[in-house]
């Protein structure tokens, strides 16, 4: 009898398929490392001479957003006689992006916010790609709605200021967060790009955790979504970021459409058509070991090619340059958070009980930044399978000390992390993932330590040093999409005027 | 007296057998593929039969009282299992767990009942008797029960009855025990008391049966279910009453073949009637084929495209008999060419132009479909109109959801088009709308193909007015970025349900 009951009691569940699921192998590694070769150049170890040279009038180093959007310039202006050198063997750094059967996804930048009527550079751009056609933004590249949400007491809501759980006394805070912003807002200082009205100000001598208690905003929830703000935009937490940058990320927009701009692919979608218009001015995977001043002439080296020419633009990070260019600098000041991107395929999508998958996924109190869902921006009403980019910019450590955590774990490590901060959210996320690419990021944004952007520190590189111009975004203290490009405009200015085509 | 026995055996053989196909008819009902239902219920009900016989050899004393329980037991589980599994199905998500749970409790204990028996009755008979004519009325009352089930039992009493009849069989066969056997028992007042007690719970569920089913329907389906599939992208339900065929996906009500005419006539005769000569017409959405019905009835036209992402849903609409009938096998149609795609992103891919195309979606109940009623997705289809051509849009209630109506209205406007919204009244519906876009002036038709049982040319120019309680409320257009349908339809719809 016990043989009987013992059976009929275990083949019910199985014949039911209650069965306890057994985790599924998940594949994957670590792709695009670019440390061995950034550890190579700082290292001053030996590079092979360049096999032929060539005279090239502008040689532009670095092919991510600022190098390519001055290329773009170039180009636009009718100069024709330059070179963009990109190291990696795909352009577009920080908007570089990936593609497999499901999806093409992005590796870092995954946005461009509505560019408002004043942002003149970003609006030619996206007149140029068709984006925006007589004064009107195109409905597919806007971001599909529900744009954002937010995992919070144990489920999801719209948008990711928290609502659920707030009390009287939290909305009165963000209500009074938010008139403050209105009042920065229109003292005109916080532009984009931030060159336009960025002031000497007291607000980036102290952190924005302490501005907020100088205000007397105390409010958990306010506080949790302004450092998931610094985090996420800066890499670093409200303590850790000026005033003046914690405000200029609220200050500074003030969309006239509800967006912001994305595709699937993220801005990989803007730089793989730049690098489309530009390719024949592009060589990848050559990184440039040297920059050489010898009179009016200034020789760039690769392992393949030694340009000469008159004017370089430097669109790389700018900490490289003590590194490469003969008798720069060290970048003193310049802080750069590191990242770790990954993607994950997933076969199946993650029970969303009655919740709509957004765009944009964040969990409250992660020490991640949550993921962004790659088929979201797809027409289909029916998607089956799907590919989430998460975000993780490791601020609670010293940059050094996440840099060291990055290299000194291994890619199940990270694996494990990731699937053990979702698992909150989706509990069966382990049975819809099949694969896990992790890209670490070394320098991966500029951080606007407190004291950094109105310092001599900065103000120092905003200037060409001889024929050499400075393009990379960390020159205004944060990476994003609009200050590589004015900062990649501006170089492309300057080094025309140089070469006496301006 | 040993007629009387083995009719008594007749009897429970036939009410074990019922009990299981109520079992395997229910599940493949409510979950389809009848074929694995099937097999399994017959497997498990077999196996735990198993179970039972070999249980009985722990049986010692007082077998007749027993037996008279195990009746009684069988006549209360297998009686009240099609009113539980129902009840389980509308209210539960174990409808699996119940089922098999019920069908191993009858199978063990229908199990028990032949061997009990046979040992009752071993110091009557011949063991060479008694086996042969036991089993021989055990495999008559299965055939008995085999017949009767599909020819009487499921048309005339629905499976909630019949389970409650061949239960107060069970409890029938229980009492009539208590006096066939009466000197073999010893407390068999209180079994008669028990077995009077069964009878009256079981004839009360008999007289209340509908009450039972009405209660497990009223978060299902008010009729019996025909027809039943979840297929990756939706949950397929037809269901049938008398002659009233319903069709929902994921529980909202497509059509009931009562008056689907009035919906489908209004979907396509106003537009394509006005466009005489259309060749090439495009059907997204609509796989019941009951629009591409109605377009048929253009000889002028000479290629329908269906698009609908479901194939399981067009493959029954072709096949089925019953549905296949109510489409005039317009699937099957030579000049029908179905394609199984998402609609947006197949149009996004095809450069075909089309003199009429009809947008026949589910309503905006997710943003995942509200993208099919998207400013964006109307411009799409505007370049896809032939010269002259025109759009059709079913637009949800403009009375029970006068908003989201509107707004459907408003982006089809926004989209470049000239607007022309109608109405008509669907009784198993309601108040039903319609837009029409166009780049060129809409005139209402003054001819309408023959046969049509709702549109006259008398009646087709009314359907453009709309009385005050329908009319034009403000709304923003429904854009990829901000889908203001999908929140109007939601508050709209839960306005009505309140």
């Amino acid at each position: 009898m016990d043989g009987f009951s013992r059976r009929e009691f275990f083949g019910a569940p199985a014949l039911l398929g209650l069965w306890r699921k057994t985790d599924r192998r998940i594949t994957g590694g670590f792709v695009n490392d670019s440390f061995p070769l950034g550890h190579r150049l700082r290292d001053g170890a030996e590079f092979r001479a360049p096999a032929q040279q060539l005279r090239v009038p502008i040689v532009i180093v670095g092919g991510g957003m600022a190098g390519l959007n001055a290329a773009w310039y170039l180009d636009k202006r009718g100069f024709h006689d330059f070179v963009l050198l990109e190291m990696e063997q795909q352009a577009g750094g920080n908007s570089r992006w990936g593609e497999n059967e499901i999806s093409r996804f992005p590796w870092a930048a995954h946005y461009v916010p509505v560019p408002a009527k004043g942002e003149s550079l970003a609006r030619e751009l996206f007149e140029e790609l068709g984006v925006l056609r007589d004064g009107k933004w195109d409905e597919r590249a806007l971001c599909f709605d529900p744009q954002e949400r937010l995992f919070i007491n144990g489920h999801w809501q719209e948008g990711i200021e928290p609502e659920d759980g707030a009390t009287p006394k939290d909305r009165a805070q963000y209500r009074r967060f938010m008139e403050k912003v209105s009042e920065f807002r229109a003292a005109g200082q916080f532009t984009v790009p931030m060159e336009y009205g960025a002031r000497p100000s007291p607000l980036d001598r102290m952190s924005m955790a302490d501005w907020l208690v100088q205000q007397g905003f105390d409010s958990a929830p306010l506080g949790w979504y302004i450092n998931y703000a610094c985090r996420d935009d800066y890499g670093a937490l409200a303590k850790d970021t000026s005033a003046w940058a914690g405000i200029q990320y609220f200050a500074s927009r003030e969309p006239e459409e509800k967006g912001p701009l994305t595709w699937p692919e993220g801005n990989g979608w803007i730089a793989a058509r730049l690098i489309d218009k530009l390719k024949r001015h592009l060589r990848t995977g050559g990184a440039v070991y040297g920059v050489v001043r010898g009179g009016n002439q200034i020789r760039v080296l690769t392992e393949q090619t030694e340009y000469v020419a008159d004017a370089v633009i430097w669109a790389a990070p700018t900490f490289l340059a003590s590194y490469v260019i003969e008798g720069a600098p060290r970048a003193e000041g310049f802080q750069y958070s590191p990242w770790l991107t990954a993607n994950l395929t997933l076969d199946r999508i993650p029970d969303q009980k009655n919740a709509e998958p957004a765009w944009d996924n964040v969990i409250y109190d992660s020490p991640a930044l949550g993921y962004v869902n790659a088929t979201h921006m797809s027409l289909a009403t029916h998607v089956d399978r799907t590919v989430w980019t998460f975000y993780w910019s490791l601020a609670e450590y010293t940059p050094e000390a996440a840099r060291r955590l990055l290299l000194a774990r291994d890619w199940n490590y990270w694996k494990e992390a990731i699937l053990h901060d979702l698992v909150r959210a989706h509990p069966d996320i382990r049975q819809c993932v099949a694969h896990i690419d992790i890209m670490r990021i070394g320098h991966a944004m500029a951080r606007p330590s407190p004291g950094f952007l109105f310092s001599e520190h900065r103000a120092r590189w905003l200037k060409p040093t001889g024929n050499i111009f400075f393009a990379n975004s960390d020159l205004s203290g944060f990476s994003i999409f609009e200050e590589a490009q004015y900062r990649g405009v501006e170089a492309a200015k300057g080094a025309l005027r140089l070469v006496g085509r301006a | 007296m040993s007629i009387a026995l083995f009719l008594s055996v007749f009897l429970i053989a036939a009410c074990g057998l019922i009990y299981e196909l109520i079992a395997g008819t229910l599940a493949s009902y409510l979950l389809g593929d009848t074929v694995f239902q099937f097999s399994t219920i017959i497997g498990c009900y077999l196996f735990a039969m198993g179970i039972g016989s070999y249980l009985s050899r722990f049986l010692h004393r007082g077998l007749v009282a027993r037996f008279v329980s195990i009746e009684l037991m069988v006549g209360v589980v297998g009686g009240f299992s099609s009113s539980l599994l129902f009840l389980a199905f509308a209210y539960t998500e174990a409808f699996r767990l119940v089922l098999y749970m019920v069908v191993i409790m009858v199978g063990t204990l229908v199990g028990l009942e032949i061997p009990l028996l046979m040992r009752i009755l071993k110091e009557r008979f011949q063991f060479r008797e008694l086996v042969s004519h036991v089993l021989t009325f055990d495999y008559l009352g299965a055939l008995g029960a085999s017949l009767l089930f599909p020819i009487l039992l499921v048309p005339k009493l629905g499976l909630v009855r019949s389970a409650l009849v061949f239960g107060i069989f069970n409890a029938g066969v229980a009492l009539w025990s208590t006096y066939l056997f009466r000197e073999q028992i010893s407390r068999s007042r209180l079994l008669r008391a028990g077995c009077f007690v069964v009878l009256a719970l079981l004839g009360a569920g008999t007289v209340f049966a509908d009450r039972i089913s009405s209660a497990a329907d009223n978060s299902l389906y008010a009729d019996q279910v025909i027809f039943s599939r979840t297929t990756p992208y939706q949950r397929i339900v037809l269901t049938k009453w008398k002659d009233d065929l319903r069709l929902f996906l994921n529980s909202h009500l497509q059509f009931s073949s009562r008056d689907e005419y009035r919906y489908h006539e209004a979907l396509v005769h106003p537009g394509l009637a006005a466009l005489p000569g259309a060749r090439h017409v495009l059907v997204l959405g609509g796989g019941d084929g009951l629009a591409v019905r109605e377009i048929l009835k253009y000889p002028s036209v000479e290629s329908i495209t269906l698009v609908d992402l479901d194939p399981e849903m067009t493959h029954l609409f072709s096949t089925h008999a019953v549905m296949s009938a109510l489409n005039q096998h317009s699937l099957t149609n030579a000049r029908v060419h179905v394609i199984n795609a998402d609609a947006f992103r197949w149009l996004d891919t095809n450069t075909e132009q089309y003199d009429f195309i009809v947008a026949d979606f589910p309503d905006p109940t997710s943003y995942a479909l509200g993208k099919l009623f998207t400013t964006a997705f109307y411009r799409l289809a505007a370049k896809h109109l032939a010269s002259g051509g025109l759009i059709v849009v079913q637009s949800t209630s403009p009375l029970f959801a006068r908003q989201s109506y509107w707004c459907i209205v408003e982006s089809v406007k926004q989209a470049g088009l000239r607007v022309y919204p109608y109405h008509v009244y669907v009784p198993s519906f309601g108040e039903w709308g319609y837009v029409i876009g166009s780049f060129a002036p809409y005139e209402p038709p003054r001819q309408l193909p023959t046969g049509l049982r709702f549109l006259s040319t008398a009646n087709v120019a009314e359907l453009f007015v709309f009385p005050v309680d329908m009319q034009p409320v403000p709304a923003e257009p429904n854009r990829l970025n901000d889908q203001v349908l999908v929140r109007y339809y939601e508050q709209e719809w839960k306005d009505v349900a309140h």
